[in-house]
């Protein structure tokens, strides 16, 4: 489904008359007429699309700026690695790509449409107010505010369309941070707000302080900026018991569900009780995502972490103990790789060794459809039952999955990502 | 299914969605359905956390019991599930209440409302309630007019009414009750319950159909020669004497379950996996379903009734000795009947549907026979060639097998069949929800892809119009035919497939 624009252009207001206009407009709400506003959730986005933005102005993109990772964004920003000489591996919508780019000399304007380009997996859950902070180039840019109003298109069928509003703070970082004093009234009380923070991690920490107060459900992702203070504000999010959901996490979801597949049958369970080795091949060096799911396996398995250690390769090996004592040896491997994911440090392999005392020792061999795993199946596994199993690689658009967060309605965090990401976070440390 | 040491890697991964600050009120909840279903369905969605903190159950029945008297009788009844979990219980029954309410008196209502009011201060529910009508069906209509009168079906996204089987008698009846029903609030407010959606196994039907590129080339008149379904049960009539005798098997099991199963097996892929997508191909599906014969329904149609049987040891009453059973009674027992799908899909493929008190086993399954091979080439070593069938086994043993011919070892070239076998006990060794526990979830969430809509029901009921007006008006054209408890029902219903050169699967 291609994304939905706004039904009306948007309307320049001056930033103190946003509340008002839209009390204003949603005041009126008659449900008889058929144009109550929607009494759903309000979600707030930050947006800074800064690789598009420096594609677009270096004249390796065409307009308008979206926001949205579009085919063409992505393709222009393969090349873009080449061109600006980055490693291979870099992944394309990475930060990396972004801070290259900024040092090349163009200045192409475009159109920007951050905020009116909803996405239908977004719209058909008909959020009651989309908010959209877009931070532009030029940091010492005033901020301009727009509104409009929009009704999704009707579902097949028929009824009638609830209706939500769409606000875009635009501006150079300075002007945001003064203008979200108009926030607070945009966000009513009775509805649940979320906050999508579609960017580093790490780039803006004072307005993501600032935006993600308590009782706002955050959704981060765990991929993007320096992977100890990712899994840091997971852990001090979960600690101060505030909603917070991870994409990263979410992506993992075929790993776990895969490798919980394997252990389904019931002959095979002893052998979780008796792992004695889990190998993780990542790609590229953030490490985020392999730590997730040995927390994860490591929490579920009952295992206590004896001490970590970060390799000479960027890897990072780690010693469990099990329940009955036995030493469990855990190590995390960057592998480079030809054609990397948009998102970085995605999972690419997993062996996990059983050895039971009473039965031949059990090798699980989990390898994502993307790639070979040859490294995890090389070494000494012919005396083992060998059971491979390929995991399917995640390729919805963000949008998707944020959709999907937003749809189950949790408004609490993932117990299982609540129990996994301190222990992730320790191992880095 | 045999209990397993849970899957440690396979806790909480399954993400349900999470249902919004709610009230449930159990209209009936003195009776029966109430302790042995829907209360302990409840505490399991408790224990498997997936009900809000801000949830409340509130019982209601003309019973002057107190809020204390109700958790009491619930945890009695309940047994060992409390006592081998007080802890969760003392939890889960703080939020439960009782208020005595007489559908039929208007100041009950008053009350009611009152009290839900007080409930949404207490627990935080927010005006969120599902009224679940466990009563008698004749109070179906009566009970959602109350509830409308009372303004308590005023908000469509907040308030809906779960209706148990049966909705209506016939085509006529259940056409009368949706005017009533649909006249107290939106059709999104009105989830009509059949258990057997709830169903993993009826789920996984259509998971095995459409997410699969295999099946689906294959289910059609081109390749499939007949469908069987099946609901065997080995209890006779039990303690529902007085609502059997006048219902029988044609009412209690095949208008509804069986139809359901039909429908989930026949229908269309839906063009998306949406509650009125999906609903829409079962409605079309049923409209489109008809008796073999329905000019002269008792060609293909087969009543049954169980007579005594069982060992000296353990001697089994015939259904006229039951107690509360009329003696002369000629309630059927057990139903078999032959229906054609007039669809491209389904154009010719008899469908033979089949259900019975006292039999010799329970179960409920879908077999669908394949067509033979054009030509046989080699010999069978039983004979004669089988023809592939797969089997959907709904419970117990749930699953599936499909049988196919492999070369019999040694010399010689000759053909016997085997069985390929998915069990969801080996594959998953973990026991799926109750039907009620999914479907409870379903309604206070809002979602009705499992609840039956106003068309499927009346497309359900007019397909066996011509049979219950035979019943009615001219009962000896489809006469009972007795057979002995504990066998697979009168030589009658074998005679119906015999005709077509056909047996009923034995399993």
């Amino acid at each position: 489904m291609s994304p939905q624009l706004t039904l009306q252009t948007p309307l320049e207001l001056p930033p103190s008359d946003v509340p008002a206009y839209l009390e204003q407009l949603w005041g009126q709400d008659q449900p008889s007429t058929g144009n109550a506003g929607a009494h759903t959730f309000c979600l707030l986005i930050w947006q800074p699309a800064w690789t598009e933005q420096q594609l677009i102005r270096t004249g390796r993109l065409s307009g308008p700026i979206t926001g949205v990772q579009r085919q063409e964004l992505i393709a222009a920003a393969r090349e873009a690695v080449i061109e600006v000489d980055l490693p291979l591996s870099t992944p394309p919508l990475s930060a990396a790509v972004a801070d290259a780019l900024a040092g090349l000399a163009g200045d192409t304007k475009a159109e920007d449409l951050r905020g009116q380009h909803v996405d239908a997996s977004v719209s058909s859950l008909r959020p009651r107010r989309l908010i959209t902070l877009a931070p532009t180039l030029d940091a010492t840019q005033e901020l301009e505010t727009l509104v409009a109003a929009y009704c999704p298109l009707p579902e097949e069928g028929g009824g009638t369309a609830a209706c939500g509003d769409v606000v875009v703070l635009r501006g150079g970082h300075d002007a945001l941070r003064r203008g979200l004093g108009i926030l607070q009234p945009l966000l009513p009380e009775d509805l649940p707000s979320w906050v999508w923070w579609n960017g580093n991690l790490d780039e803006a920490p004072d307005l993501l302080r600032q935006l993600a107060i308590g009782p706002r459900r955050l959704i981060i992702d765990s991929a993007l900026g320096d992977p100890l203070a990712c899994l840091d504000l997971l852990a001090a999010r979960i600690d101060a018991r505030l909603a917070v959901n991870d994409l990263n996490w979410l992506r993992l979801r075929s790993w776990r569900e895969t490798l919980a597949m394997v252990f389904d049958p019931p002959h095979r369970r002893d052998a979780l009780s008796h792992v004695v080795q889990l190998d993780l091949d990542v790609e590229g060096e953030h490490p985020v995502q392999g730590l997730l799911l040995a927390a994860w396996i490591a929490d579920r398995l009952g295992w206590h972490l004896n001490g970590s250690q970060r390799n000479e390769d960027h890897g990072i090996s780690a010693e469990f103990q099990r329940p009955d004592g036995v030493a469990v040896q855990m190590r995390i491997a960057p592998v480079p790789m030809g054609a990397p994911s948009i998102h970085p440090g995605q999972i690419v392999g997993l062996r996990l060794i059983s050895k039971p005392e009473s039965a031949p020792a059990m090798c699980v061999i989990l390898c994502a459809e993307s790639g070979g795993c040859m490294r995890l199946e090389a070494g000494g596994m012919a005396s083992m039952e060998l059971l491979e199993e390929v995991v399917p690689v995640q390729n919805q658009p963000v949008e998707a999955d944020v959709a999907r967060l937003l749809e189950g309605g949790h408004d609490t965090t993932n117990p299982l990502l609540a129990a996994t990401a301190p222990l992730a976070a320790k191992l880095l440390s | 299914m045999s209990a397993t040491i849970t899957n440690p890697l396979r806790v909480g991964l399954r993400q349900e969605r999470v249902i919004a600050p709610q009230c449930l009120i159990i209209f009936g909840a003195s009776g029966d359905l109430t302790h042995r279903k829907l209360v302990p369905a409840l505490f399991e969605l408790f224990q498997q956390r997936r009900l809000p903190s801000e949830f409340a159950l509130l019982g209601c029945a003309r019973r002057p019991w107190s809020d204390e008297e109700f958790r009491q009788k619930m945890a009695e009844a309940m047994g060992a599930k409390v006592s081998d979990n007080r802890m969760a219980w003392d939890q889960f029954s703080a939020g439960m209440f009782y208020e005595p309410v007489d559908l039929q008196q208007p100041e009950d209502l008053v009350k009611l409302g009152h009290r839900l009011q007080e409930i949404d201060r207490l627990r935080a529910t927010r005006s969120n309630r599902t009224f679940y009508l466990s009563v008698s069906p004749k109070f179906y209509g009566s009970g959602c007019r109350a509830l409308a009168d009372a303004g308590l079906l005023k908000d469509p996204d907040r308030s809906r009414v779960v209706i148990e089987k049966p909705f209506g008698r016939d085509y006529s009846s259940a056409q009368a009750l949706n005017k009533v029903v649909q006249a107290c609030g939106q059709e999104k407010q009105i989830f009509r319950i059949d258990h057997y959606l709830g169903k993993e196994t009826v789920q996984n039907i259509m998971v095995l159909r459409f997410a699969n590129t295999i099946f689906e080339p294959i289910w059609n008149r081109n390749y499939i020669s007949s469908v069987q379904i099946t609901a065997a049960e080995t209890v006779g009539v039990e303690e529902r004497a007085g609502y059997y005798e006048t219902s029988g098997a044609l009412r209690d099991m095949v208008q509804n379950h069986l139809t359901q199963m039909l429908a989930i097996t026949a229908m269309e892929t839906p063009g998306r996996f949406d509650p009125e997508a999906i609903r829409s191909e079962k409605a079309k599906v049923l409209q489109a379903a008809r008796l073999a014969d329905e000019q002269e329904p008792w060609n293909c149609c087969i009543r049954g009734q169980y007579g005594p049987g069982g060992s000296q040891a353990a001697p089994l009453a015939g259904y006229r000795q039951e107690p509360g059973v009329d003696p002369n009674s000629t309630t059927e027992t057990y139903v078999a009947m032959k229906l054609f799908i007039d669809n491209w899909r389904w154009q010719g493929v008899p469908f033979y549907v089949r259900t019975g008190k006292r039999l010799p086993k329970r179960l409920s399954e879908v077999v669908l026979t394949f067509r033979e091979a054009p030509v046989h080439l080699f010999d069978a070593a039983g004979g004669s060639p089988t023809a592939n069938q797969l089997i959907l086994r709904i419970q117990p043993d749930e699953g599936a097998e499909f049988r196919f011919d492999v070369k019999s070892p040694g010399s010689g070239m000759r053909s016997r069949p085997v069985e390929m076998e998915f069990s969801y006990d080996e594959s998953f060794g973990e026991p799926s929800d109750e039907g009620y526990v999914r479907l409870l979830a379903d309604a206070m969430l809002g979602d009705p892809t499992l609840f039956t809509r106003s068309d499927e029901v009346e497309a359900a009921w007019r397909l066996y119009t011509p049979l219950l007006e035979l019943i009615e008006d001219s009962p000896w054209q489809l006469p009972i035919h007795p057979y002995e408890s504990r066998t697979w029902g009168p030589a009658a219903s074998d005679a119906l497939l015999a005709r077509d050169g056909l047996l009923w699967r034995r399993p």
